[in-house]
C-alpha cells in the first residue's frame, strides 16, 4: 500500500489579520489559523493521488497545540490520521532545525513511506527550504516547485515551470515533491468530514523525547539562522494631485517637473524657456 | 460557563467562510439584481453535505450539532442572504421534520436523496387565510382507500419553485383543523402538484418564493409525517428548529453589514478626516456591535440547549426576535453609514437592508415570537 506523508503547516491567515501601522508588523496574537495554502495543495495533490492508487495520508505538523486544527481539518479533507509534534524545546526552529526534526518524526511514524509531500513555500515566511532540506535530511531525491504529478508503479512523472519552459522531470520513489498552488484550486472541506474529524480520529502528539531527537539539533539551538528583524518596506512615494484650470495644471506640472518631463521628451525645456 | 468557542466550531466557521467568500462572493450581487437561483452554486455545496447539515450519517448527512449548524447558515447568510435562505429551509423545515418525525421506512426513502441536494425541501403552512394562524389551514386532505386528496393552494413557499420535496400542511376536517390536522410529504412529480409564478420580493430575491397548487393530489398514506391530529404539534416543533436558522441568517446579514460598515467609515473622508474619527458614527458602530454580540449569545445559547435535549422554544423564539431585529437595526444604519452609496444598488448594504427585514416576518412574525415568549414567562412565574 502506497504510503504518503504530507507536511503542513499552520499560517495566519493574513486576510484577516490586522497590521500595526507603528511597527509595519502583523498582530500575531489576532491572529486565526489556518493551512497553508501550498500544504493544502501538496494534501489535495496526495487525495488525487490516492483516488487513483489507493493508499495511506499521514498529515504531520509542527507547532503549538493550537496546531492541532489544521491537523483536524486535514483529516476532513482526507488525511488518514494526524501527527502533531509539540515540545517548548521545538519552537524558533529554523529551516534547518524545522527539516531535521520532521525527518526523524517521518523515520519514527512512518518508517516505510514511499512519497512525501510539501508545500513549496509557506505564506508567513516563504523560505521554500523545508521541502528540499527534508528530502536532504532523509536522503531521498526531492523535486521542488511541481505542478502536476502522475503515479505509475514506483515511478513518479512531474511538471513543473521553470523560467517559462514546461519541464517534465521523473523519479523513482520513495521520494520527496513539493507543491506549487498554481495549477489546481483547492477542495473545499466537506462538513460532513469535518464533524467526524472532531469526533472519530484521534490526533497522535508526540514530543521531543518520544521522537528521540539531538537536543542540540531542534528549536532554537539546533537553528544555524536567526531573524533580526521583520518589517513592511516603506515607500516615500506619494500621489499630488494638481488642482485648477487645464492650463494652470499644465504650467504647474513643467514648473514641478519640467526637467524629467524634458527628459523624457529628449528636450531641455530649461533651456527652451530661457531662449524665448 | 465558556464563552470561547470551541476548536471544532471555529474550524466550522473558517471552512464554510471560505467556502461561501470564493463561491457566492463573486455572484451575491448579481443573483441578487437578476433573482436568479444558482444552481452552480448548488451542485458545489452538493458533496459538502450543505444540504444534510444535522440530518443523520447513515441517510448521508453531516449529523452536525445544532451551534455548527448556526454557524454555517449565519456564515452563508453573510456573504449571500437568499442562499442561506435555502439551506435554513431546507434542513430546518424539509429535512428536519422527517428526521424528528418519519418512520424508518420514511427515513429510508426521502433522507438520502434531500440530504445529496438532489430534491430540495419546502414547508408549506402559508395560504392565503393562514400564517401566524396555522388553525386557518383551509388545504384540505381527504382519505379515499390508500390514498389522500389533497386539494388547495400554499402561498410564499421559500425554495417554491425549486422544491423537489415539500412538506404540505393540510386538514381533513375543516371544522375540526386542531384535531385533524396532518403533514403529508409530497413529491413535485405527483400528479396534480404544480408551481406558481416566483414571486417578485423586496428581498431574498435569489430564493424563487413561489406559490403552489395541490389539484385532486393522491398522496400514499405513506407518506403522512405522524397521525391524523400530530399536524400542530409538527408544526410548532419544526419552527422552534426553523428560528434558529432564521435567526442565524438574521446574523449573519448584520455581521456583513457591519463590517462594511466599519471598512466604509475608515476610508470615507469627510471634513478631512475619515468619518470613523467622529463620535456620532463611534456611537452606531458600538451600537451595532453590541446588539451583534448580544444576539449572537442569545442564539447559541438556544443552541446548546436544544443539543443538551432541553426545552429550548422560548430560547429560540427569543433569538430569533432579537436577530430579527438586529438585522434590521444594524442594516438600516449601514445605510445611513453609507450615506447617498448606501441607498445605491452598487453598494451591498443596499442589498442587506432589504434582506434583513422578512427576518422579522417569516418563520413566525415578531409578534408571534413575543406570544411564545410571553406564554412561557407567565407560566414559569406566579
Amino acid at each position: 500500500m502506497l504510503k504518503m506523508v504530507v507536511c503542513i503547516k499552520q499560517v495566519p491567515m493574513v486576510s484577516e489579520l490586522p497590521w500595526d501601522p507603528k511597527t509595519g508588523t502583523l498582530k500575531r496574537d489576532l491572529a486565526e489559523g489556518m493551512i497553508n495554502p501550498a500544504c493544502r495543495a501538496a494534501l489535495d495533490a496526495a487525495v488525487r493521488i490516492r483516488e487513483s492508487e489507493g493508499g495511506e495520508i499521514v498529515a504531520m505538523t509542527m507547532g503549538p497545540p493550537m496546531a492541532e486544527e489544521v491537523l483536524r481539518e486535514a483529516i476532513a479533507l482526507g488525511a488518514d490520521r494526524g501527527v502533531l509534534l509539540c515540545d517548548r524545546r521545538l519552537a524558533g526552529a529554523d529551516t534547518l532545525a524545522t527539516s531535521y526534526t520532521l525527518a526523524r518524526a517521518i523515520e519514527k511514524v512512518c518508517p516505510d513511506f514511499d512519497l512525501i509531500l510539501c508545500g513549496f513555500a509557506t505564506s508567513d515566511s516563504e523560505t521554500a527550504q523545508v521541502g528540499p532540506q527534508l528530502a536532504g535530511a532523509l536522503g531521498i531525491p526531492g523535486v521542488a516547485y511541481v505542478d502536476e504529478i502522475e503515479l505509475t508503479g514506483r515511478t513518479v512523472r512531474m511538471q513543473r515551470l521553470a523560467d517559462n519552459f514546461l519541464e517534465t522531470l521523473e523519479m523513482d520513489l520513495p521520494g520527496l515533491i513539493t507543491v506549487t498552488t498554481g495549477v489546481h484550486a483547492p477542495r473545499h472541506v466537506p462538513l460532513g468530514g469535518l464533524q467526524d474529524a472532531f469526533t472519530g480520529a484521534e490526533i497522535e502528539t508526540l514530543d521531543a523525547k518520544a521522537l528521540d531527537v539531538d537536543p542540540e539539533r531542534i528549536g532554537v539551538k539546533g537553528s544555524a539562522t536567526r531573524i533580526l528583524n521583520v518589517y513592511s518596506p516603506t515607500s516615500d512615494k506619494k500621489n499630488i494631485v494638481l488642482t485648477g484650470t487645464p492650463k494652470r495644471i499644465v504650467e504647474r506640472l513643467f514648473e514641478r517637473f519640467d526637467d524629467r518631463i524634458g527628459g523624457t521628451i529628449g528636450k531641455d525645456l530649461k533651456s527652451d524657456k530661457k531662449k524665448s | 460557563m465558556d464563552f470561547n468557542p470551541c476548536m471544532k466550531h471555529k474550524v466550522v466557521r473558517k471552512a464554510v467562510r471560505m467556502f461561501a467568500e470564493a463561491e457566492l462572493g463573486p455572484i451575491a450581487h448579481d443573483i441578487d439584481r437578476n433573482a436568479r437561483f444558482p444552481w452552480e452554486v448548488v451542485e458545489k455545496m452538493q458533496p459538502l453535505h450543505f444540504f444534510g447539515l444535522q440530518c443523520p450519517k447513515a441517510y448521508g448527512g453531516a449529523e452536525m450539532d445544532s451551534i455548527s449548524y448556526a454557524i454555517t447558515i449565519e456564515e452563508v447568510s453573510r456573504v449571500s442572504a437568499a442562499v442561506g435562505l435555502l439551506l435554513t429551509v431546507h434542513n430546518s423545515v424539509g429535512v428536519y421534520p422527517i428526521v424528528r418525525f418519519g418512520t424508518e421506512e420514511q427515513k429510508s426513502r426521502f433522507l438520502p436523496e434531500m440530504a445529496r441536494g438532489d430534491r430540495i425541501g419546502a414547508f408549506c403552512l402559508t395560504e392565503a387565510n393562514a400564517g401566524s394562524d396555522a388553525g386557518g389551514v383551509e388545504t384540505i386532505a381527504l382519505k379515499e382507500g390508500k390514498e389522500y386528496v389533497v386539494n388547495g393552494t400554499k402561498i410564499f413557499v421559500t425554495n417554491g419553485g425549486v422544491c423537489g420535496t415539500a412538506l404540505i400542511f393540510a386538514v381533513t376536517d375543516p371544522q375540526n383543523p386542531q384535531k385533524s390536522a396532518g403533514v403529508f410529504i409530497v413529491e413535485r412529480d405527483t400528479p396534480g402538484f404544480t408551481i406558481g409564478e416566483i414571486e417578485d420580493l423586496c428581498g431574498m430575491r435569489a430564493n424563487p418564493v413561489s406559490s403552489l397548487f395541490l389539484e385532486e393530489c393522491r398522496v400514499p398514506e405513506g407518506n403522512l409525517l405522524g397521525r391524523i391530529g400530530d399536524g400542530i404539534r409538527i408544526g410548532l416543533v419544526t419552527l422552534d428548529t426553523g428560528r434558529l436558522g432564521v435567526a442565524a441568517q438574521a446574523l449573519g446579514l448584520a455581521q456583513a453589514a457591519f463590517e462594511d460598515s466599519v471598512r466604509y467609515s475608515k476610508e470615507r473622508q469627510q471634513f478631512k478626516k475619515p468619518i470613523a474619527s467622529f463620535q456620532t458614527i463611534q456611537n452606531y458602530l458600538a451600537d451595532m456591535a453590541t446588539e451583534i454580540d448580544a444576539a449572537r449569545l442569545l442564539l447559541y445559547r438556544a443552541c446548546s440547549l436544544k443539543d443538551a435535549g432541553k426545552p429550548f422554544s422560548a430560547e429560540a423564539a427569543m433569538a430569533k426576535l432579537y436577530c430579527s431585529a438586529t438585522a434590521s437595526r444594524v442594516t438600516n444604519l449601514a445605510v445611513q453609514i453609507h450615506g447617498g452609496y448606501g441607498y445605491s444598488k452598487e453598494y451591498d448594504v443596499e442589498r442587506y437592508f432589504r434582506d434583513a427585514k422578512v427576518t422579522e416576518i417569516y418563520e413566525g412574525t415578531s409578534e408571534v415570537q413575543r406570544m411564545v415568549i410571553a406564554r412561557a414567562v407567565l407560566a414559569q412565574r406566579t
